[in-house]
């Protein structure tokens, strides 16, 4: 598989981003103990990735399918959601470039705060999210 | 009578095995002892920001072990019948408290909306420092308690003074 594909551990979530699939997925809790060290990397093959695309001018094609970007996140950290919210920003940045991405923002039933983080992150970046609630 | 718990009370230096046990414990007393979904979330993650404080704030070095072991780094969180307190204590450089004093009194300041706005801001503009820290933990400890964040400095020496905070977090 092109991409990464990073398991899961007690404090940092699994990372999935695989290029054919047209798939980013972060599953799980984020509280690494090196947070820089965790989510530079991830940030940079995505940055890359899509930059690629573009330089490329393979725009086109690319936007066939729309590349899929899921967050089932159960618990992230404060240094976490900074991250993510590059990440988000990365999402919205390729976007304006003419990218074509949906953002699946999953919870957990009676998990408000973890919804409304979303719809935070959302309206930050003025990006559409599906919200998807999940039974526990 | 209310009831009352003493949850997780913690004296001590306090390493990253420390923080892993701390956490596990309070996980395992809140899976068996609190139903209300939200409420065990936001002891969870309170606790990890206090956690994180704690250890990524320590402004002390090896040979400021006897500092240390009079005033030791504290965790204690308490269940008073729906509610929890968290109290933290460590060590922090004098310099540094003109930091976190008006920080702090500009969150006690600020209405809920305007907490969550500041949260918003601050997570786009954020810089990670380099001892990991976003800046956000003590927005996120404003934003999910709705209170006001209590403290108090006791000056230790010229160099250093104990940094004590207690989180109220209501059901």
């Amino acid at each position: 598989m092109k991409g990464l594909n990073i398991p899961a551990t007690d404090k940092s979530p699994k990372v999935l981003f695989d290029y054919e699939n047209y798939l980013f997925e972060m599953q799980g809790n984020s509280r690494p103990e090196n947070v820089r060290d965790f989510y530079f990397p991830i940030i940079y093959k995505i940055r890359k990735h899509f930059e690629k695309i573009i330089n490329k001018n393979q725009i086109e094609e690319f936007n066939e399918k729309s590349f899929k970007f899921n967050f089932k996140l159960d618990y992230f950290n404060s240094s976490s959601a900074k991250f993510i919210s590059d990440i988000l920003v990365l999402i919205k940045d390729f976007t304006d470039a003419g990218l074509n991405f949906k953002v699946y923002w999953y919870f957990t039933d009676g998990d408000e705060d973890m919804k409304e983080v979303g719809e935070d992150f959302s309206e930050m970046i003025s990006f559409p999210f599906h919200f998807i609630m999940v039974e526990r | 009578m209310k009831s009352y718990d003493v949850v997780i009370n913690h004296k001590g230096y306090l390493s990253l095995d420390a923080i892993d046990n701390i956490l596990h414990q309070l996980k395992t007393y809140l899976s068996h002892k609190q139903s209300d979904k939200l409420l065990k979330k936001r002891v969870y993650s309170l606790s990890v920001e206090c956690l994180d404080n704690i250890y990524k704030h320590s402004d002390l070095n090896e040979e400021d072990h006897e500092l240390l072991i009079k005033y030791p780094p504290r965790f204690i969180v308490e269940k008073i019948a729906d509610n929890y307190l968290i109290h933290t204590g460590n060590i922090v450089m004098n310099v540094n408290m003109n930091e976190i004093i008006p920080r702090l009194e500009n969150l006690n300041n600020l209405e809920f909306a305007e907490v969550n706005d500041l949260y918003k801001k601050s997570l786009a503009n954020a810089e990670i420092s380099d001892k990991g820290g976003a800046g956000l933990g003590l927005i996120v400890m404003s934003k999910f308690t709705k209170q006001k964040i209590r403290y108090d400095f006791e000056k230790i020496n010229d160099k250093f003074s104990y940094f004590a905070m207690q989180l109220n977090l209501k059901k």
